[in-house]
């Protein structure tokens, strides 16, 4: 009857300031529809995205904050407590009774000037086809080059074997209930019973990470080479995820992003960035007026 | 070896990594060119299956994503008219649970004959035989010794297979003890509708069609019920919809909606009645539904009586009664000064509520009438849908539709005198005493007073209880004044707990059975109502079994009565015997193919082509299993109108259902209804205990000693407090606004930090008259000053290693109900939640 480690990961998840947010949001919006740079992919392995550059739109105003995107991404890639490859900010403005909540869910960006691609000395993060910011284990050195260049913090160090829970072979009650180790060897699965071999498919090296190297969001890569769309858009009970094509003209993500100005995460880096923002997570109404002095 | 197709894919990428690792190959060859180059389509490699999800009791059928008898994604199922695709926070967080590490595998018995929180039970492992063979001598001992009514079943969350174990055994063997949980869920919720319209039952709200929705203390983004509904549509509602929300806390729907109403607690009934004297003095009352003046020209005016014969009402009954009893004087101005809330917005809220009408909606949750005068804030709250013409109308709020699933055979001929003695008792939560009217659809002493057994098994009173079983529960965590029930169940001579995990219950009890777990491992099924359809959804095992586990309610049942046979006493087996599979005719021979026939025979006339009667036409079982779910026929709006199951078949704003109720149970103890008011600690006299009314709000604990008000509220990612072994509930913690990842935090205003000293993470100590906890801080400015909020579903001292700090010692946090006490919304039943305490709060040096 031990205790149990519960944030030895935590990893970095030190999120962007309030302010960062800010500047991101009142950045210029770029008129996005116009967005069709090319992209240099280094592997054409993924023949249905050439030529495609993927994108993804937030609609606020569906998003209610409830987390199913992040916690169904960690179920999809096999993800570690303490680490997240989909995140959010949160932040409580004003002052009560006038208060305001915001929620705004956060991923790899798959941005097109990469900082990570451009700093790390290894090419193991690389972009390929359909502008997908890639990450090759084996090539990875864990020298975190790219977590220092991401402006976003959404790339995670493995400092621990991850999992490290599973390979626990205490028992809470001797003889009545399991190992961590002793579920998985039950249930199956593999290092974890969650364990989703459709993951390891796609996921250059396999369904898992291991200490020393880093991991981030591959906009399921493993999923939309299939024509399927990553596991964040189809779990989002509100439909706030919307993913596509900006080369395609007809995309959905085109239709929404000529409707709404589009904010993206501090823009004015230059990153380009491939997660857009469209509506507010709060598009309340007031009594109209003129204030007062 | 690349082309070798024998070779699973899964194999192949493991020793390519390897190789690509060891030679840097990968980069040359990327592994995925594998699949695509032989023109190997990716399919994935499980398929879906429906089952349901208990982790709220929105009960949203989905189907979980089964990789060689391993479930390891949900989604939601399709195939249901409720809630479709969409699946919530915490329907994933279930995958978690059924992989618990901690769950108890095979039985357990305890060897430590001392029973207390500080003494650990030391359970050891041990066959169903023993245990089952233990449980039967237990029973047949009381049985013969005339106790038989001793027996008591605990019942928690369930499955409709619930009756099975709950009634028909708990009454063949001879008690009248079958204690379910509901009471400590929202009974008061019901007792609004139930008092005005004749429906005890949870509403659904047709938010797709409303232009107006005013929200009391329901959180339906984040908590109950069809939260996966509401969510998958709240961003196309906020475009037509103007939403308030009223609740202390700044709620996740707060976020989302149009006016936050941070009302002090329990002041629901002073906003209630003024709006409801705003629409009348402004005639802004729906006439359709409600009627009119008979010359047209209004006359309800601050503080005049009007004469009912003025009045014709249409499908409503007494509104100039309940104006002149109560309305004619709760003024905005008035309510202002109660609620904390300023007149403007009253003013401004009840136009916007009425002029939407009746496409607009109150939307009552547990908030404001889990409260010790919580049953007329049900009411009060629950009558503006009235006055709007909301009730079982386009945009409003509507009944469960009709369904078709039946139940099971009847338990009668299979009493036999001990029985039928036994049931004759008086049950042990002392429903229908004087001070627990506790009225059921209208019926004095119907309803379960689930908290208030701790009391009836500590006082024995009326008797002591010797044996009982458990299951699904943990009401030494649960329920408010979570105390008493260590000390109850401690009391208890023989205690069996039923259940996934060993929780705080199973820690006082003599054998633990391992429950299967509801989602994966059960034949059950469920019904629940949202977006215009009741749907009537399977739970399946999914999964394949790989452990030593039962089910619950059917086959746990089974083997007890096969080992009360073998004993000598038969007829609980006999009765068991009688559920034949439909089909077939054929006898249950064991308890896995009790538990299917079980299920067959209640749901057949949903699946059954020749007993069809409604809804969604299934083409037998196996079509019923596929597809998981059947789907009623959709809402027939207005059809209650003029046919309300009331007295007087109307709306009632002064009830006659209400009245006869309270009389026939002063009648019972030879009373008035204004005794009856005062023991249940309600203010109303004469005329006004039939009406909607303002009751002053009351709550624990000295202001001096305790001057901060408690605010409880549920997670969004607590499956009914059964979450907290489950990493993804910690992690995600501050998915909940004012909460924080990883700790369990007590929101503060900032001002009132400020005044006691205490920053955001200091540890802090909560103490109410009932007990104290211990947390951390989070100075927030989404919590009402004077108040602290903190939502349930930490503070295990058992259920497992991560909900624990310490399995069996130190709690993760605090658990709410230590702090609150047991307090009751008597006329219900219900268990006090909200508005329950005043508290004292210290930083911890």
């Amino acid at each position: 009857m031990g205790k149990r480690k519960d944030k030895d990961t935590q990893g970095d998840k030190k999120g962007l300031t309030r302010r960062e947010l800010l500047l991101g949001a009142t950045g210029f919006a770029v008129a996005t529809g116009a967005i069709v740079h090319s992209v240099s992919a280094q592997t054409s392995n993924r023949p249905n995205l050439e030529g495609k550059e993927l994108a993804m739109v937030i609609d606020l105003q569906r998003c209610t904050g409830c987390g199913a995107c992040a916690i169904a991404c960690k179920n999809e890639n096999n993800v570690q407590d303490g680490v997240a490859w989909a995140w959010h900010e949160t932040r409580t403005t004003g002052t009560f009774p006038n208060v305001q909540y915001e929620y705004m869910p956060t991923l790899c960006n798959h941005c097109q000037n990469a900082p990570c691609v451009r700093l790390c000395p290894t090419k193991a993060m690389h972009k390929v086809a359909g502008g997908i910011t890639a990450h090759t284990p084996e090539k990875c050195i864990g020298c975190k080059s790219c977590i220092a260049a991401c402006p976003y913090k959404v790339i995670t160090p493995n400092k621990k074997e991850p999992h490290k829970f599973w390979k626990s072979d205490e028992q809470l009650f001797a003889g009545a209930s399991d190992s961590p180790k002793e579920v998985v060897e039950k249930v199956g699965g593999d290092t974890i019973p969650l364990y989703n071999p459709d993951r390891e498919q796609f996921l250059e090296g396999s369904g898992l990470r291991y200490k020393g190297i880093v991991e981030k969001c591959t906009f399921c890569d493993h999923r939309v080479t299939q024509g399927k769309l990553p596991y964040c858009v189809e779990r989002c009970p509100t439909k706030a995820r919307i993913f596509g094509d900006l080369n395609d003209p007809n995309s959905k993500v085109n239709e929404i992003l000529s409707k709404y100005s589009a904010k993206r995460l501090r823009e004015y880096l230059g990153t380009e960035p491939k997660v857009f923002y469209v509506r507010e997570f709060n598009p309340a109404t007031y009594r109209k007026s003129k204030g007062s002095v | 070896m690349i082309t070798d197709k024998k070779m699973t894919r899964r194999d192949f990428v493991k020793t390519s990594a390897a190789v690509g690792a060891g030679i840097g190959l990968s980069h040359l060859f990327p592994l995925r060119a594998f699949g695509q180059d032989n023109g190997a389509e990716y399919t994935e490699s499980g398929e879906w299956k429906p089952t349901t999800c208990q982790g709220c009791t929105s009960w949203c059928s989905v189907q979980a994503y089964v990789v060689n008898g391993r479930a390891i994604k949900i989604r939601g199922n399709p195939n249901s008219n409720v809630n479709g695709e969409a699946t919530c926070p915490r329907s994933h967080i279930s995958l978690q649970q059924v992989y618990d590490p901690d769950r108890v595998k095979v039985p357990m018995k305890r060897t430590n004959p001392k029973k207390g929180r500080g003494e650990n039970p030391e359970f050891v492992p041990i066959s169903w035989d023993e245990a089952l063979d233990t449980i039967a001598d237990q029973i047949l001992s009381l049985r013969n010794g005339g106790e038989s009514h001793k027996y008591m079943l605990m019942r928690g969350r369930y499955s409709y297979m619930r009756d099975i174990l709950y009634d028909r055994m708990t009454k063949i063997i001879g008690s009248p003890n079958n204690i379910s949980h509901s009471a400590i869920c929202a009974e008061a919720e019901k007792f609004g509708p139930y008092y005005t319209e004749g429906l005890w039952d949870y509403r659904q709200y047709d938010v797709e069609n409303t232009r107006y929705m005013l929200i009391w203390g329901a959180d339906p983004l984040a908590t109950n019920r069809q939260v996966s509904y509401y969510m998958s549509v709240w961003g196309d509602v906020l475009d037509r919809a103007e939403v308030a929300v009223v609740d202390p806390r700044f709620s996740v729907t707060a976020s989302k909606a149009d006016h936050w109403l941070p009302i002090l607690p329990g002041a629901d009934g002073a906003l209630a009645t003024a709006i409801a004297h705003v629409i009348l003095t402004e005639g802004l009352w729906y006439r359709e539904f409600v009627g009119d003046f008979t010359d047209g020209v209004n006359r309800f005016s601050v503080g005049r009586e009007v004469n009912e014969d003025d009045f014709e009402e249409r499908h409503t009954h007494g509104l100039v009664k309940w104006w002149n009893i109560e309305l004619k004087n709760r003024t905005p101005e008035w309510a202002a000064e109660i609620t904390g809330l300023p007149q403007e917005q009253i003013v401004q809220v009840a136009w916007g509520f009425a002029n939407a009408a009746p496409h607009s909606m109150c939307w009552v949750g547990g908030g404001p009438v889990m409260q010790i005068r919580g049953g007329y804030l049900s009411m009060a709250t629950h009558a503006l849908n009235g006055l709007v013409g909301a009730v079982d109308n386009v945009g409003g709020t509507l009944a469960p539709n009709k369904e078709y699933s039946g139940g099971f055979p009847g338990p009668g001929e299979y009493m036999d005198e001990i029985a039928e003695a036994g049931v004759q008792h008086e049950k042990i939560d002392q429903r229908g005493r004087l001070e627990f009217p506790a009225m059921k659809k209208g019926k004095p002493g119907s309803a379960v007073v689930t908290n208030n057994a701790a009391r009836g098994i500590l006082d024995e009173d009326p008797y002591d209880i010797k044996v009982a079983i458990g299951y699904f529960n943990n009401f030494a965590f649960s329920c408010p004044g979570s105390e008493r029930w260590e000390r109850a169940l401690s009391k208890i001579p023989f205690l069996v707990h039923i259940t996934t995990n060993a929780s705080e219950l199973s820690w006082f009890s003599d054998i633990i059975l391992p429950s299967g777990h509801h989602m994966y491992e059960k034949w059950g099924f469920l019904k629940s109502a949202g977006h215009g359809y009741t749907h009537v959804t399977l739970q399946q095992p999914v999964n394949d079994l790989v452990w030593d586990v039962k089910t619950d309610e059917t086959e746990i049942p089974w083997l007890l009565a096969k080992k009360l046979e073998e004993k000598g006493f038969s007829n609980l087996m006999e009765h068991y015997r009688e559920y034949r599979d439909p089909e077939t005719g054929k006898i249950p021979e064991n308890e896995q193919e009790f538990a299917l026939f079980a299920l067959k025979l209640a749901t057949r006339k949903l699946w059954d082509p020749q007993q069809y009667a409604g809804g969604d036409r299934i083409n037998g079982w196996d079509d019923f299993v596929q597809r998981g779910v059947w789907n009623s026929d959709p809402y027939p709006y207005r059809d209650r109108w003029g046919a309300m199951k009331t007295k007087t078949g109307n709306f009632e704003f002064y009830s006659e259902t209400l009245k006869a109720a309270l009389t026939a149970h002063a009648n019972k103890h030879g009373t008035t209804v204004d005794r009856v008011m005062e023991v249940c600690n309600y203010q109303a006299r004469g005329e006004q205990a039939f009406v909607p009314h303002y009751e002053e709000p009351t709550a624990p604990g000295d202001k001096t000693e305790y001057p901060f008000e408690w605010v409880e509220y549920k997670s969004r990612l607590s499956r009914e407090g059964r979450s907290a072994n489950c990493s993804w509930f910690h992690e995600f913690h501050d998915v909940d606004p004012g909460n924080v990842a990883w700790e369990d935090v007590a929101t503060i205003n900032p001002q009132d930090g400020e005044k006691l000293g205490i920053v955001s993470g200091d540890t802090i100590r909560i103490s109410s008259p009932s007990g104290s906890i211990e947390c951390k801080a989070n100075m927030w400015e989404g919590i009402r000053p004077g108040t602290v909020g903190k939502s349930y579903g930490n503070g295990h001292w058992a259920y497992g290693r991560m909900a624990a700090l310490e399995f069996g010692k130190t709690p993760r946090g605090g658990n709410n109900n230590v702090i609150i006490p047991a307090e009751y919304e008597r006329l219900s039943g219900a268990t006090v939640y909200y508005n329950s305490t005043n508290v004292k709060v210290e930083k911890v040096t």
